[in-house]
C-alpha cells in the first residue's frame, strides 16, 4: 500500500496553469514530492536524473507529445516500468486507443476533480494510504 | 502557493501566446507555407487555451474552442483541405477566439451567441469531412467524462514482482553508408546507446578502411559484426537504430535457442495483454492507428527543438530594478573614472587597470540586462494579419500581408510604443496605398495588393519597413497641397522623394475623402514625432504606380546609450554615437562662404551644410573660426548628412538616459538628459530635431529658440 507522501511524481504538462492546478491537486490528495516537466523531452531528461514512482502527462505539448513520451518511458531500460497515467481532453477516444496499445496504466479526463484523480492513481497503484 | 487568480493570470498569459501561435500559423498556410507542423501547432495552441479554460471554468470559451480544434483535427489529419474559404473561417475563428478570451479575461459576460456566425461556418466545415468520421464534431461538452461502453482496463502495477524477463540474443551486422556521417549522425553513440540494452560483444571490421593518404573524414570505412544479449525487445533494439536505419546496412535477427517457447517470448513484456484486448474492443480504430505517423516519425521530429533553452518567468518590475541599478552602475563608474583621471601621474596605474576590468563587466552586465527585457518584435507584428483582414473586407480590397523577422529582438520599452505608430503605417497602406481589385488589373498588377512588414538588426539599430505594392504618393498632388497650406516655398524645387516625406509634416492630410479607417487629422505627423520620441527615425519613399516604402530606424533600448560628450561655450552636451558618421578639424580651404554663421564643408567632393551648434542651441560662445573647432558630420536621415560646429569633443562614454520630459517638458532639439562622471548633468542632443530646426530657421531665415534648455542646466 504506497503511502501518497512517499511517492514522487513527475508531472508533465506545457502548460504552467494547468501544471500547477494539477499540483495543487495532487497536493490535495496528500503528494508531497512533485517534480515537473514542460514537455516530453525534458521529462524524460527529469527521470533519467531522479527516481520516480508515477508518471502523470497531458497529451498536447511540443517537442515530444505524451504519446511519443509513453513510448519513450515504455522503451527506456531504466524508468520502462513507471506507471503512466495519461491526461487526454474529452472525446480523446482514438488517444486512449493508442496509449493503451502503447501501454498506459490510465487515462484521466481534464478537467478532473481530486477525488478523480485519487480514484485513478489508486486504481493503478492500489490504496493509497 | 499560488491562488487561483494567479493561475489565472498565467492561464491568460498562456493563451496570449497561444494566440500569437495560431495567427501566425493561420496566415503562413493561408500564404501556402504551411507545414504539417503548422497546422499541429495551431492545433496544439487551440487545444491549450480549451484546456485550460475547461480548468478555470470559462464554458463558452471552451466551447467555441473545441468545434475550431475539431476543425483543424480534420485538416491536420487529412480529412479536411483547407481551402482558401476554410482559412478563412478559420481566420475569422481565430479572431473570436481573441475576443472570448479578452472577455473571459476581463470577467465580462459573454453574450450566449457571441461568435455563433463563425460557429456554424465551422460545424459547416466539419460537414465536409467524408462519412462517419465527423463523430467527434460539434460541442461534445456534454460528453461523459470517461467513455462509455469503451473497455478500458486500468493497468495495475505490482511493485514487489519483478517482471520475469527471458534474455535473447541478437546477431547485428551494422555499416554505415557515407550520408549517416554527413547527416552528422556518429556510430559511437548509437553502439553506445546498444551497449546500454545489454551485453553487446561487437568485433569492428577494417578491410574497408583506405590508406592513410586516401582518407576522407566524412566516409565511413568501419563496420561492425556483433551479438546482443538482452531483455530488450526487437523494437527497443529497432529504435537505437531509428534515425539512421536509412543511411546504413542493417541486418538484426534473433538467435533462437532451441528451448524457447512462445510463453516465454510473451512473458517478456508484460504489457501485451492488455494491448491486444484493446485491439479487440475497438477494430473500428485499426486504419486510424495505421494512418498515424509512427512514434519514430515524432522523434524525429523532437530534436530540432525551436525552445529547448529553458526559460522562466520574471515579473518586468524586478527587471527594471536591476535595469536602473545597472544605470547607477555605470554613472559611479563614471565618476571613478573621473577621479582616476585627475589623480597625479603615475599614481594610478593599478587603480586605471581596475576600472578598465570594471567597465567593461558593466559593459557586459548592461547588455545581458538589456538581452533579458528584450522582446521580439513579433508581438507587435502578430497584432497586424488581423487589422489588414478587417480593413480589407471594410475597403472590399484584397490585401495580402507578408512578415518578416518577427523574431528579431528590442527592448520591450520600444515594442510598447511602437503599436501604435505601426498600425497607423499599414493602416495608410490599406487605405491609401492599396488600389482597389479593379483599379490593380486596370494597371496590370495582381488584384491582391501585397503588404511587406520586415525586421531586421543593422547597425545597432533595428530597422522595421512597411512596403506597399499600392500607387505610391501622387507627388503632384502633395506637393500642389503642401504648397497651398504653405508648408513648401511657392517656387520650392524637391525630389520625389522630397515631397513624399512632406506627408509627415504637421497638419499635413492627403486623403481626399476622409475615411473612417485613417480617421481625420491624426496623420503621419504624430506618427514620425511618436518614433522621434522614442530616438527612432522614420523615412519614406514613394514610386509612383509602384507602392511606398516607410522605414522606422529605431534605438535597440531605452535606457542606455553610447555618446559622444561635446563642448559647445561653457556647456557639455552628449550626442548619440549611432547619429555622428565622422568627427573632424576641417582645413580652412575646405570651408567656403561662411558669412556670418553658415557655411558649406567641402568633404571628400561633397558639399555638407554647416550649422554652429552654439546658435542652433543659443549658447554663448567666444568667437572662433571654423577651421579651429570640431565639426560633427551627423546623419539626418534619409541620407543627408550635416556638419555642426562645436568646440571640443571630450570622449565617448556609455550614458544613462534620464528623461526629462516627466519632469520637465519636451525641449526642442533635446532629447533627454543624463548625468555626467562629474556628477553634473548634461543633456542629450536630437541630431534629428537639431536639423530640423537648423532646416526650418534656413528657410524662415530666422534664428532658432532653444533658449529654455540652457537655462535649465545654469
Amino acid at each position: 500500500m504506497p503511502n501518497a507522501n512517499a511517492v514522487k511524481v513527475l508531472l508533465v504538462d506545457d502548460q504552467n496553469s494547468v501544471r500547477q492546478m494539477a499540483r495543487i491537486t495532487l497536493e490535495e490528495i496528500g503528494f508531497r514530492q512533485i517534480s515537473e516537466a514542460e514537455n516530453g523531452v525534458q521529462a524524460m531528461h527529469t527521470a533519467s536524473l531522479q527516481p520516480i514512482d508515477l508518471i502523470i502527462s497531458d497529451y498536447n505539448m511540443p517537442e515530444m507529445d505524451g504519446l511519443a513520451l509513453l513510448r519513450a518511458v515504455r522503451s527506456h531500460p531504466v524508468v520502462r516500468k513507471v506507471p503512466f497515467i495519461l491526461l487526454t481532453g474529452r472525446g480523446d477516444r482514438e488517444l486512449v486507443v493508442k496509449a493503451a496499445e502503447a501501454g498506459v496504466n490510465n487515462y484521466l479526463v481534464k478537467p478532473f476533480t481530486a477525488a478523480v484523480l485519487r480514484e485513478k492513481i489508486e486504481q493503478v497503484m492500489g490504496k493509497l494510504s | 502557493m499560488a491562488g487561483l487568480d494567479q493561475l489565472k493570470i498565467t492561464f491568460f498569459d498562456e493563451c496570449d501566446e497561444a494566440m500569437q501561435q495560431i495567427e501566425a500559423g493561420l496566415t503562413d498556410i493561408r500564404a501556402g507555407q504551411g507545414s504539417d507542423d503548422t497546422i499541429n501547432s495551431v492545433f496544439r495552441a487551440v487545444h491549450s487555451v480549451k484546456g485550460g479554460a475547461g480548468i478555470f471554468g470559462f464554458e463558452s470559451l471552451v466551447g467555441f474552442a473545441h468545434v475550431l480544434e475539431t476543425v483543424l483535427d480534420g485538416l491536420r489529419a487529412g480529412r479536411l483541405v483547407a481551402t482558401d474559404d476554410n482559412v478563412g473561417v478559420l481566420l475569422q475563428a481565430s479572431d473570436v477566439l481573441s475576443d472570448l478570451v479578452s472577455m473571459s479575461r476581463s470577467n465580462k459576460p459573454i453574450e450566449s451567441g457571441y461568435g455563433s456566425e463563425c460557429r456554424v461556418a465551422l460545424e459547416l466545415i466539419i460537414k465536409q469531412e467524408g462519412g462517419g468520421a465527423s463523430e467527434g464534431a460539434g460541442d461534445d461538452s456534454s460528453a461523459p467524462a470517461d467513455f462509455d461502453g469503451f473497455d478500458f482496463k486500468p493497468v495495475q502495477v505490482n511493485f514487489d514482482e519483478p517482471a520475469a524477463n527471458a534474455k535473447r540474443s541478437y546477431s547485428i551486422t551494422f555499416r554505415p553508408k557515407p550520408a549517416m556521417l554527413k547527416k552528422a549522425n556518429e556510430p559511437l553513440y548509437i553502439l553506445r546507446e546498444l551497449r546500454k540494452l545489454g551485453e553487446l560483444d561487437l568485433v569492428a571490421q577494417t578491410d574497408l578502411l583506405a590508406p592513410l593518404a586516401e582518407l576522407e573524414p566524412d566516409h565511413p570505412y568501419i563496420w561492425w559484426i556483433g551479438t546482443l544479449q538482452t531483455e530488450a525487445t526487437r523494437a527497443q533494439i529497432d529504435e537505437v537504430f531509428e534515425f539512421v536505419a536509412s543511411d546504413s546496412d542493417l541486418e538484426i535477427s534473433e538467435i533462437v535457442p532451441d528451448s524457447s517457447s512462445p510463453a516465454a517470448i510473451e512473458m517478456a513484456d508484460p504489457f501485451v495483454p492488455a494491448t491486444s484486448e484493446l485491439e479487440i474492443a475497438s477494430p473500428s480504430i485499426v486504419p486510424e492507428a495505421a494512418a498515424e505517423k509512427p512514434a519514430a516519425d515524432a522523434a524525429t521530429r523532437a530534436p530540432p527543438a525551436k525552445h529547448a533553452a529553458t526559460t522562466t518567468r520574471i515579473e518586468l518590475e524586478r527587471i527594471d530594478r536591476v535595469v536602473n541599478m545597472v544605470g547607477e552602475l555605470v554613472i559611479s563608474q563614471a565618476m571613478l573614472g573621473q577621479i582616476v583621471q585627475d589623480l597625479p601621474e603615475g599614481t594610478s596605474g593599478r587603480l586605471a587597470q581596475i576600472l578598465e576590468e570594471v567597465i567593461h563587466h558593466t559593459r557586459e552586465l548592461k547588455d545581458s540586462v538589456m538581452s533579458m527585457r528584450a522582446q521580439p518584435v513579433g508581438s507587435v507584428f502578430q497584432r497586424m494579419p488581423r487589422l489588414v483582414r478587417e480593413l480589407a473586407t471594410k475597403t472590399h480590397k484584397k490585401v495580402r500581408l507578408e512578415m518578416v523577422g518577427e523574431t528579431t529582438e528590442v527592448d520591450r520599452s520600444i515594442i510598447e510604443r511602437l503599436g501604435d505608430p505601426l498600425t497607423h503605417i499599414i493602416r495608410n497602406s490599406v487605405d491609401h496605398g492599396i488600389e482597389s481589385p479593379a483599379d490593380r488589373i486596370a494597371a496590370g498588377k495582381n488584384e491582391e495588393g501585397v503588404i511587406r512588414l520586415s525586421a531586421e538588426h543593422r547597425g545597432g539599430r533595428i530597422i522595421i519597413e512597411v512596403k506597399d505594392d499600392g500607387a505610391g504618393i501622387n507627388a503632384e498632388r502633395v506637393l500642389r497641397k503642401a504648397k497651398e497650406k504653405g508648408l513648401v516655398r511657392p517656387d520650392a524645387n524637391l525630389t520625389d522623394d522630397e515631397v513624399a516625406n512632406l506627408i509627415m509634416l504637421p497638419g499635413f492630410s492627403t486623403a481626399e475623402t476622409v475615411s473612417d479607417i485613417s480617421g481625420r487629422g491624426v496623420g503621419m505627423d504624430v506618427v514620425r514625432s511618436n518614433i522621434q520620441d522614442i530616438g527612432g527615425r522614420i523615412s519614406l519613399k514613394s514610386v509612383p504606380g509602384r507602392g511606398m516604402t516607410i522605414q522606422l530606424a529605431l534605438p535597440l533600448t531605452l535606457a542606455v546609450m553610447d555618446g559622444m560628450v561635446i563642448k559647445v561655450g561653457d556647456q557639455t552636451y552628449v550626442m548619440p554615437l549611432s547619429a555622428i558618421v565622422e568627427c573632424l578639424r576641417p582645413a580652412r580651404s575646405d570651408v567656403s562662404n561662411l558669412i556670418g554663421t553658415r557655411g558649406m564643408l567641402h568633404l571628400r567632393g561633397e558639399f555638407v551644410p554647416l550649422v554652429l551648434l552654439s546658435e542652433l542651441l543659443d549658447v554663448g560662445t567666444e568667437a572662433k573660426d571654423a577651421g579651429e573647432r570640431v565639426v560633427i558630420i551627423t546623419d539626418a536621415g534619409e541620407g543627408t548628412h550635416f556638419g555642426l560646429i562645436v568646440d571640443e569633443l571630450c570622449g565617448h562614454q556609455q550614458v544613462v538616459i534620464k528623461s526629462i520630459e516627466e519632469s520637465y517638458g519636451a525641449v526642442p532639439g533635446i532629447a533627454a538628459a543624463t548625468i555626467l562622471g562629474n556628477g553634473r548633468v548634461a543633456f542629450i542632443l536630437d541630431v534629428e530635431k537639431l536639423s530640423d530646426i537648423a532646416v526650418s530657421s534656413a528657410l524662415n531665415d530666422g534664428m532658432p529658440t532653444t533658449r529654455s534648455a540652457t537655462a535649465m542646466v545654469a
